[in-house]
């Protein structure tokens, strides 16, 4: 028998009421991965993180975690799981050590357990000074550090974080992500968010998520391979839109041109054909010519792209889908 | 049994954080004081029980203020949601809770000390009736808060928990004192609705009596609405 997965999902399904939130969703997800789920909002992120932690029954399907059945098992899976739910909500009554020796209380956490793990996630997470401080009075990137902090309290194998870089400025997101790249290893992480530099840079895996159902899933590499034609090329000349877009359209490679003018300058963006690089050929027209250039640029394909071509797709055709 | 004590200590250490709790303590004291000094003089007995019979009715209203918070700021919040995924029974949350709430309602008696040393003072109280007195108070309030804590389940607006908290303790006061009094009720209906009065069941502890009976309406009481809330808190995952 192969070595069963830490998180193993079969047919997931969620309705609230006629709307389906959650359609038919397998996966497993094997110890020590982190594996991000990427999706527009009201994608069904939440919903389906709710139902990894036994907060939310699923309508149907099931879901183990580390061999514990959420719904029939419900106690013995959650004490395998570190939840940090969508805006971190938190008593602002509390201080920040009150409130980790409450959920250390609520993990059945001996004191001296309680006293050395919270030293610990006060040092990992960074919290030294703001121990004494009310949660009330924390910013939001401190806040989004407690709630860490707390979800990884009792070393859970598993650890579900809902957007933990949402609404932090960008020098906080670097910190958390930062954070959650050093628990790789120990731990079995499943993030969503809709902010795809994110995934790109910690997820070993990706599953994009679009109107309740899992549209692609893969490595960022390979997801980024799918893109295939995404590749453009984007030219900035002194020269009429005409004249330029008829220059280019000769060259070999080259797909579709679009171009617009501007006090004399043509700013044009040039799609190449699948699999084509156009790049030496444009360069070569630009000489022939002997046009000033201002710009010359190659974007590569993103996963950005994937993403809103993969959801867009789906956002076409949801009236199927939900039937 | 560990774990709804975490709960329990947390929701009493958290009454001391909100405004509303030293609004109601100011009013309990302010109005248990009231009917005291009301029937206190000369020739009047060394007793509480006019005070007890009149802070029964201002039980009422005051303990839905407490018990409005218990779990409508939690579904408000969103705390609900670490602490329902933390391993933890829904009885053991909904017991802790209670719970807490009941000792910030022992801490709101506490003045009533005050009233009895006043009697010590000036005059020799009979100690059977303000004990049992007490008594009845903590199991009218532990029915008020029973009540408190299902409405408070039931909704994330704390002032729609207080209104639906008040409505129930009124239909179990108000409504069953006036009822009887109507003519089409046969004589089985009138006794039950006697039965069901809550300030009948307390008549008796005010008069010094501890009779089982009581005890059984106060605490089935109890343990039905417990029942209630847990029942409602466990839904809110299937809806």
């Amino acid at each position: 028998m192969s070595v069963p997965a830490m998180i193993h999902v079969k047919d997931l399904v969620k309705s609230y009421g006629p709307t389906l939130a959650v359609d038919r969703i397998s996966f497993d997800i094997p110890a020590g991965r982190i594996v991000g789920f990427l999706g527009p909002n009201g994608a069904g992120k939440t919903t389906t993180l709710r139902m990894l932690t036994g907060f939310l029954p699923p309508t149907a399907g099931r879901i183990t975690i580390d061999g514990h059945d959420v719904l029939t098992q419900s106690e013995k899976a959650r004490a395998q799981v570190g939840y940090l739910p969508e805006s971190t909500p938190l008593y602002p009554e509390m201080r920040v050590d009150e409130y980790l020796h409450y959920r250390g209380r609520l993990l059945s956490m001996a004191r001296a357990t309680r006293l050395r793990q919270i030293d610990r996630v006060a040092d990992r997470c960074g919290l030294g000074n703001i121990r004494r401080r009310l949660i009330g009075q924390l910013s939001r990137g401190n806040r989004q550090r407690v709630g860490l902090a707390q979800a990884l309290l009792h070393e859970p194998p598993v650890l579900i974080l809902d957007e933990p870089t949402a609404s932090l400025d960008p020098n906080q997101v670097g910190e958390v992500r930062k954070l959650i790249s050093s628990l790789r290893g120990d731990h079995t992480i499943v993030l969503s968010t809709h902010v795809l530099p994110e995934i790109e840079k910690m997820a070993d895996d990706v599953l994009i998520i679009a109107a309740g159902r899992i549209v692609a899933k893969g490595s960022p590499d390979e997801l980024r391979r799918n893109v295939g034609q995404g590749a453009r090329v984007v030219v900035e000349v002194k020269a009429s839109p005409e004249a330029v877009e008829r220059a280019f359209r000769g060259v070999s490679g080259v797909g579709t041109v679009e171009t617009s003018g501007r006090d004399g300058w043509t700013h044009a963006v040039v799609n190449q054909e699948h699999g084509c690089d156009a790049r030496e050929g444009l360069g070569q027209a630009l000489c022939a010519n002997g046009w000033q250039v201002r710009e010359l640029r190659h974007e590569t394909a993103s996963l950005e792209q994937f993403f809103i071509e993969i959801t867009a797709q789906q956002q076409q055709a949801p009236a199927g889908s939900a039937a | 049994m560990m774990l709804t004590l975490t709960i329990a200590r947390r929701e009493l250490l958290s009454f001391f954080y909100s405004p509303i709790a030293y609004v109601v303590l100011g009013l309990f004291g302010f109005g248990s004081a009231l009917i005291f000094f009301s029937s206190f003089g000369p020739s009047e007995p060394a007793e509480l029980r006019p005070t007890f019979e009149g802070l029964i009715w201002l039980l009422i209203f005051l303990v839905p203020a407490i018990s409005m918070r218990l779990l409508s700021e939690e579904l408000r919040s969103g705390t609900i949601e670490p602490l329902m995924t933390a391993p933890v029974k829904d009885t053991e949350v909904i017991i802790g809770k209670w719970l807490g709430a009941m000792g910030f309602y022992a801490t709101l008696l506490s003045p009533l000390l005050v009233l009895v040393a006043v009697l010590e003072i000036y005059a020799d109280p009979h100690y059977g009736p303000i004990f049992t007195g007490l008594l009845g108070l903590l199991l009218v309030g532990g029915l008020y808060m029973a009540i408190g804590t299902f409405a408070s389940a039931a909704t994330q607006n704390q002032i729609i928990a207080f209104l639906i908290a008040i409505f129930i303790n009124c239909l179990l006061t108000f409504l069953m004192f006036f009822l009887p009094r109507a003519e089409f009720l046969g004589p089985g209906m009138k006794d039950a609705m006697h039965y069901l009065n809550v300030n009948n069941q307390f008549e008796d502890f005010s008069k010094g009596l501890i009779d089982s009976s009581n005890f059984v309406y106060f605490l089935s009481g109890i343990i039905l609405f417990l029942f209630f809330s847990v029942k409602t808190l466990e839904s809110r995952r299937w809806r």
